[in-house]
């Protein structure tokens, strides 16, 4: 498919936009080739990210949330997004480009769903986070093991069964007890969950879905950070 | 309406209304006054109570799919304002708590229209109430009767006739153990016990029946009843305990025949809908597992009483029972905490079948009533599923069998004589119309069956408890009475089947928005896609029933679980495809097998091979009561068959997503060649390529 436009033609405007496109349609291969293109053309590797594929990635968030996108189309543009990452990883590090920021995530002890979990693990990959997923019935220990090791600015808790969803307070207990609830983001998500529920267990958040799980973390950390509300 | 008073100006109640100024006076401070209309119930109910508690109390059940955490948005009730001189109630919507940060939300998004959730507020003062059709929980349609289906006959309990030489002097022993004698000379039965309750009657019936006595006797092991003289009579219950509806199949043990079925609604409900939230009430409430044993128990003795009724006995007639159900049921039947049940690894408290005197658990029968349960499978996969797979034999056949019993979590039982595998897939309580926007479980009025032309876009529906299709857009000629209020289970899988047959929607489960243009039933709220299935002046609400673009995502996400369950099902056993297609449950019985398969909820196999088993689980209790080897069966499978956590499985996630496309993304559904509509799927995933369009590559 990328054979039959020439990208080296288009202005790097375009090949944003382009990016962006092949992103909401899932192809990868066509996405690393506008990368590539557009670090040649000299645009910086944090440029290319914020401005080819988190903004196209913002466009799939908004139309899963509208129910446009569905679970497949929204792991193909994830795949995509990768994909693209994968080349752009190792330059941001190269040229210190400023951290969007890091989540830790993982499903609460007794629960073993995982693909609601991992959908916003990719989206929060796609906004451009650091992403360390845990996986499946996490308990506090290692949670909190995953605190200490990756310092993240966020804690992603996902449950979909009213029986596992009080360990989210106990994990959240336990950061208290540590002092550590204060120094990051809870956000907690899952079928049977609400913003009441959320609210009870002292979490900072309840996310509906993986996209606005993306808008909250955004909000949350700029509020925190003292930046200007996106 | 009900008669409402600005002021003490009314003069046809001023008096009414004077008395009751003063009685507010003298208020007890601690109750306050509930009425519940159109049911007219009322009560007091203490301050701070919650409203759907207090609603139960006063004997009003609302609708709770979420078991009271603001969730499902089914508890909906209307507080009415003003003075009620008739009900001595000045309501206020100040009478409750302040609405909840989740009501704050869903007003925001006017899903509330001013109505309050009566699980998030709490009584605080006197209140007149009224609760719209919607959230009236409803009289459940049972759609369980028993299949005839040939099994030989061979009770746990059988009658002997016993004749005894009087009491003497000479002979100092007891009369049952002179019984015992006899028993073992005439019967060959030796070493027998009594139960304690048939002791009490034994030397009564032996005087009245003149030294000969009719003993009911238990696995050739103990004495259940003595009954004077010659008798005859063996009756048995066998009951399937559903999440959402119980049946129970009263028995004649020596022919086999069922006599009397009755069925009920599971009236934990009220405690919570799906199992889960039953097991978090009886994990979280001090009484919770008391209440949900109780309410069982109730019911059992209330069907039991209604079926022997309806034979023309009495309980105490019954001596034998099986009882299926799922763990949880099972657990808490025998007032077991199911805690353990609520997460992960799902470890039961006991697996094994059980034999226990009906009595144990308060089961009104004969007093010595045996109870048998039979064995679990796993921690979700319980002795229901056994009792299924005892009706259709999946074990005793060549061809390769799939047994799908859908609910909130369907079980999955593949395989042949060389193997059987189960599985538990959760599927969520989309098919029980949960999730669902105009969704509601099947009940008279509720949508069960689907037709729209590909052509014009109308529908054609059938309504539970109305004879006959509609056409909703031309009501002319039927009665007032014959409104739709809501689509079940059934008939949300039938709409969203022919909406993609119709090219509503598309396989990817989208709108298309060319249909918006063929027809006025689709229309575009902002961006999204809507269908009115049912036009509002056929609309018992009179507001139009639409099926959303979320509808469509509900379904097709429980179906993809149920989906992804079965292939790694099959991915185990080896196999490509099936030979038969089994749909057992109550809700089974109502799904049109091709539907279900253009939806992609089963895999391609020839239609004439997919059928509706109905009530299977209530089947296999019925033949562990006919037949002890069936009991030796189940116990022997329970440890045979193989048990497969499919959502473990690393390949689970990629066959979810795969399913989730209609009817699947890659696998082949040649049954349904002719009728699937032709896929353009490239062109409905690639949305967006403006710079590709732009230079039309």
């Amino acid at each position: 498919m990328s054979e039959d436009i020439d990208i080296t033609q288009l202005e790097i405007p375009e090949i944003l936009e382009l990016i962006q496109d092949d992103l909401y349609d899932g192809l990868a291969d066509e996405v690393v080739a506008s990368v590539r293109e557009l670090l040649r053309r000299g645009l910086t590797p944090y440029d290319v990210l914020t401005k080819g594929l988190v903004a196209g990635m913002d466009i799939v968030g908004a139309d899963f949330r509208d129910g446009i996108l569905f679970v497949p189309e929204v792991l193909m543009a994830a795949k995509a997004m990768k994909a693209g990452m994968e080349l752009l990883r190792p330059l941001l590090a190269e040229t210190g480009a400023p951290q969007i920021g890091t989540m830790v995530i993982g499903t609460v002890k007794g629960d073993i769903h995982d693909i609601g979990k991992n959908l916003v693990a990719m989206m929060m990959e796609g906004a451009g986070f650091n992403v360390i997923n845990l996986g499946i019935n996490v308990d506090a220990d290692k949670f909190l093991n995953a605190y200490h090791e990756h310092k993240p600015d966020i804690l992603g808790m996902s449950a979909l069964l009213t029986t596992t969803m009080p360990y989210m307070g106990v994990v959240i207990n336990t950061l208290k007890e540590q002092g550590l609830r204060d120094k990051v983001l809870v956000l907690v998500g899952g079928a049977p969950l609400n913003s009441a529920f959320a609210e009870e267990i002292g979490a900072d958040a309840y996310c509906r879905d993986a996209a606005v799980a993306v808008v909250t973390a955004k909000k949350l950390l700029a509020i925190k950070r003292g930046e200007p509300a996106v | 309406m009900y008669l409402a008073c600005a002021g003490d100006a009314c003069a046809r109640c001023g008096r009414r209304l004077r008395n009751l100024m003063a009685d507010q006076n003298n208020h007890d401070s601690e109750h306050c006054h509930l009425a519940l209309m159109p049911s007219g119930r009322q009560g007091k109910v203490r301050r701070g109570t919650n409203l759907l508690r207090a609603a139960q109390d006063l004997g009003v059940e609302l609708e709770s799919i979420c078991g009271g955490r603001q969730t499902c948005l089914k508890c909906q009730v209307i507080v009415e304002e003003g003075l009620f001189p008739k009900h001595g109630i000045s309501s206020s919507a100040a009478h409750l708590t302040p609405l909840t940060t989740r009501e704050m939300e869903l007003s925001q998004g006017q899903r509330l229209e001013g109505r309050r959730l009566a699980c998030a507020a709490e009584v605080q003062g006197d209140l007149l109430l009224t609760v719209p059709e919607e959230s009236q929980a409803r009289k459940q349609i049972i759609a369980k009767a028993a299949s005839d289906r040939v099994i030989e006959i061979d009770p746990a309990v059988r009658q002997v006739y016993v004749e005894i030489a009087p009491a003497d002097m000479s002979d100092p022993r007891g009369d049952w153990e002179r019984l015992a004698e006899a028993l073992e000379t005439k019967w060959d039965l030796h070493g027998l016990s009594i139960d304690v309750k048939a002791l009490h009657a034994l030397q009564t019936a032996l005087r009245e029946g003149n030294h000969a006595v009719t003993l009911t006797i238990w696995q050739g092991q103990e004495v259940l009843r003595v009954q004077p003289g010659y008798s005859e009579g063996l009756y048995g219950l066998a009951v399937d305990v559903g999440s959402t509806t119980i049946v129970a199949h009263l028995c004649d043990l020596r022919t086999g025949a069922v006599l009397a079925t009755q069925a009920a609604m599971n009236t934990q409900v009220r405690y919570g809908e799906d199992l889960m939230s039953r097991v978090s009430y009886a994990t979280t409430e001090p009484q919770g597992l008391a209440r949900l044993s109780r309410a069982v128990i109730l019911t059992l003795n209330e069907l039991a009483e209604k079926a022997a009724r309806a034979a023309g006995l009495q309980p105490v007639d019954i001596v034998d029972a099986v009882i299926v159900g799922n763990p949880v049921m099972h657990h808490i039947l025998l007032g077991i905490n199911p805690r353990e049940l609520g997460g992960a690894p799902f470890a039961l408290a006991v697996g094994s079948a059980m034999d226990l005197k009906a009595r144990d658990i308060g089961l009104n029968l004969n007093p010595s009533a045996r109870l048998h349960l039979l064995p679990l499978i796993a921690g979700h996969v319980g002795a229901d599923n056994m009792a299924v797979q005892l009706a259709e034999s999946p074990h005793d056949q060549d061809e390769i069998m799939l047994i799908v019993d859908v609910g909130t979590n369907a079980e999955i039982v593949l395989g042949n004589r060389q193997q059987v595998l189960v599985a538990s897939s959760p599927t969520g309580p989309a098919f029980e119309g949960a999730q669902i926007t105009h969704g509601q479980r099947a009940a008279p009025g509720a949508v069960e069956r689907v037709r729209i032309d590909p052509l014009t876009l109308e529908p054609r529906i059938r309504l539970i408890g109305y004879d006959g299709w509609i056409e909703p857009g031309n009501a002319d000629g039927l009665p007032e009475d014959v409104k739709a209020t809501g689509i079940c289970g059934s008939g949300i899988i039938e709409a969203v089947a022919e909406m993609f047959l119709a090219g509503i929607i598309n396989a990817s489960g989208l709108f298309e928005e060319s249909a918006a243009e063929r027809s006025r039933r689709v229309v575009y709220h902002t961006r999204t896609g809507e269908y009115t299935l049912v036009d509002a002046s056929l609309s018992a609400t009179g507001a139009p029933i639409v099926i959303t673009q979320n509808d469509v995502r509900a379904i097709q996400l429980a179906k993809a679980a149920l989906y992804a369950g079965t292939k790694l099902l099959m991915k185990h056993r080896g196999v490509e495809q099936v030979d038969r297609v089994l749909l057992a449950g109550a809700f089974g019985s109502f799904i049109s097998p091709v539907h279900a398969m253009i939806l992609g909820l089963i895999p391609d196999c020839d239609l004439d091979r997919v059928t509706a088993v109905g009530n299977a689980a209530g089947d296999g209790a019925r033949f562990a009561l006919l037949n002890r080897g069936m009991r030796k069966k189940a116990e022997a499978l329970a440890d045979w068959v193989q048990h497969v956590s499919t959502p473990l499985e690393p390949s689970f996630q990629d066959e979810f997503v795969a399913a989730l496309n209609l009817p699947h993304a890659r696998d082949p559904y040649p049954t349904l060649e002719d009728i699937l509509p032709v896929q353009t799927a490239p062109a409905a995933r690639r949305h967006r390529n403006r710079i590709r369009d732009k230079l039309g590559a």
